[in-house]
């Protein structure tokens, strides 16, 4: 008898769980799945009322319009977008790996008060620097180019701390064998090192490169021509000047600039969840 | 300060065994490395980071325009504008009601999301990347895609609750319920990550635990209340924190969905009144003492935070 009371409660509660995901998962895919069927529709046809989800007579002519359209250009923000978070991407590990090998690794005067300004930067939000910046890109004529989406965000201190974190926790015998083949700093560095990070330099790349690729207000700030916007600048722009005209093209705009990071999310997806956790960061 | 005090200390043993010349060569060699590994970084830290916050404090206190040339130093003026604006005030009360509300819904689902996804199911692994999948989108393909779903007439959110009895919200134009409608497509957007986080929380805690309770004859809820919430608490509040912090510079979801912050100002965020300050109207000067502000607000709260995040620590 309590064998079979245990056996049923467990599977009610199974039950429970099961539907607790299943509404969680419609809450989810509800909006997605309501826009790529509302992108297949005719301008008409999203205005009717009562609203309808599925189109009658599915066309592609908002995908065609969207690319087509002389002044909405997805491909050129696509590119931009990607040519500047993966150029900021690479800057960053650039210059925070060898300065976090130094403050993990090596002694030298003013270690501890750099590292202490460091802490205290980190408490210090983005907008502070904004308008400065805003300011010396506009005199060295920066403006709208791709220097104005890379430079100013390099120094990222959070990236140092993780990969410091990261580096003091590499056995030094590994370094030892460098050493012993007469390799100085460098050779450590480039040999011992950065061979053993190839899972913390990933996750950190993966959500610099997010955070980059989705950020909205300082692109929007340093760019101003169509030629130059990215992805989130552009599809903020179309949404102002075409939502009411041409709703179906601006459901297709969003669906086509969601499909770069779907796929790279289906190909990397246990990185990705992995780098979550280990980094902390959640892409933006 | 440290670094010389080892090193006089080293040079006592060292010079008996009469090594100074070369100990000092490698100690001055490690100096001149690890600078030179530093280099990169501090030069983009200090341009882009300490001359910036320096230029911003200096420009706090002037009044200037940007297509104007002249430039006036006005003290505290800006401050005492800002203070006495009430937009601004509004805007802050948005901003905080905002990552308040947005950082408890997303500790809530994510919570619950964990715990039902790390349950002995099949499937399990399905749902947990299904539930990351909003948080890949950028806040450009979020606004697109919830200005429509939230459109009063037309909008597919409103056809649904019809179902169930409800009368059709006006989520975006009503001044009273914005803030809560963007709150919403944030934590529909953004609570994959406190899920992962917590996950990864409640793989950490110990198997024991929980047969002890069992044998205790804990029944579900006891064992979450007095086991894994106490042991979850590190990482719930470190989701709040970054997660407050995150919120509170909201811009894209009133910039986009509600087209920059509608209906009339009822959805200014701090950001959003920086941004018009700043890059509508051009003022460079009041823009720069509305960032400091920004930076007091989060510098108050992200202490209160840490004390809560040490007391945890203590107990």
């Amino acid at each position: 008898m309590s064998v079979i009371k245990t056996s049923v409660s467990r599977n009610t509660w199974k039950i429970w769980v099961y539907l607790f995901l299943f509404i969680l998962a419609i809450l989810i895919l509800f909006p997605l799945v309501n826009t790529v069927s509302q992108s297949f529709m005719t301008n008409q046809e999203v205005n009717v009322f009562p609203p309808r989800i599925f189109p009658f007579e599915p066309t592609i002519q908002s995908y065609i319009q969207v690319v087509t359209q002389g002044d909405v250009r997805l491909d050129l923000w696509l590119r931009n977008s990607l040519v500047a978070a993966s150029g900021y991407t690479l800057l960053v590990l650039l210059i925070c790996s060898p300065a976090a090998y130094a403050f993990s690794r090596l002694n030298f005067p003013g270690k501890k008060i750099l590292f202490a300004i460091l802490m205290v930067t980190i408490m210090i939000p983005g907008q502070v620097t904004l308008i400065p910046n805003f300011l010396l890109l506009r005199d060295l004529r920066w403006l709208d180019t791709f220097y104005a989406l890379v430079l100013p965000g390099a120094a990222n201190v959070f990236g140092l701390f993780l990969l410091r974190q990261f580096f003091m926790q590499i056995p030094r015998d590994i370094e030892e064998a460098v050493v012993l083949d007469g390799g100085g700093y460098f050779a450590r560095f480039r040999h011992a090192i950065l061979p053993s990070s190839g899972n913390v330099l990933a996750a950190l790349s993966i959500f610099v490169f997010l955070g980059h690729y989705n950020d909205l207000f300082w692109p929007l700030i340093v760019t101003n021509t169509l030629e130059t916007r990215t992805l989130p600048v552009g599809l903020s722009i179309i949404q102002s000047s075409y939502a009411g005209q041409f709703r179906p093209m601006i459901l297709a705009g969003a669906v086509l600039s969601f499909i770069p990071i779907l796929v790279v999310f289906i190909f990397f997806q246990r990185q990705i969840i992995k780098g979550v956790v280990t980094t902390g960061m959640g892409g933006r | 300060m440290a670094g010389i005090e080892t090193y006089q200390n080293k040079k006592v043993i060292l010079s008996k065994e009469r090594t100074v010349p070369f100990y000092l060569k490698l100690k001055t060699r490690e100096a001149v490395a690890a600078y030179i590994f530093l280099a990169p970084f501090l030069i983009f830290f200090s341009v882009f980071f300490i001359r910036a916050t320096i230029t911003s404090i200096r420009l706090s206190f002037f009044d200037w325009r940007l297509l104007r040339p002249d430039i006036t130093f006005i003290g505290f003026g800006n401050y005492i504008e800002l203070l006495n604006d009430s937009i601004w005030w509004s805007a802050v009360q948005n901003t905080l009601f905002f990552a308040i509300m947005t950082v408890i819904g997303a500790t809530i689902f994510g919570l619950a999301a964990a715990l039902a996804v790390t349950r002995p199911i099949r499937g399990g692994e399905f749902f947990r990347v299904l539930f990351y999948v909003p948080q890949l989108m950028s806040v450009g393909a979020i606004g697109l895609i919830w200005n429509w779903l939230l459109n009063t007439q037309f909008g597919t959110i409103n056809y649904f609750l019809s179902f169930f009895g409800i009368a059709s919200v006006n989520w975006l134009g009503n001044p009273d319920i914005v803030m809560q409608s963007l709150s919403m497509v944030t934590i529909w957007w953004t609570f994959g990550f406190p899920m992962l986080i917590y996950i990864a929380g409640l793989q950490n805690i110990p198997e024991q635990l929980y047969e002890a309770a069992r044998i205790d004859g804990a029944n579900a809820w006891q064992t979450l209340v007095y086991i894994t919430l106490p042991l979850l608490r590190p990482a719930i509040l470190f989701v709040m924190v970054t997660g407050f912090i995150g919120h509170f510079q909201v811009f894209g979801q009133p910039q986009i969905i509600t087209a920059g912050g509608g209906p009339g100002r009822a959805s200014w965020t701090v950001i959003i009144y920086l941004f018009q300050n700043a890059w509508v109207a051009f003022r460079m000067g009041f823009g720069t003492a509305i960032a400091m502000a920004i930076a007091m607000i989060m510098a108050v709260v992200t202490l209160i935070q840490f004390k809560l995040i040490n007391r945890n620590v203590e107990y």
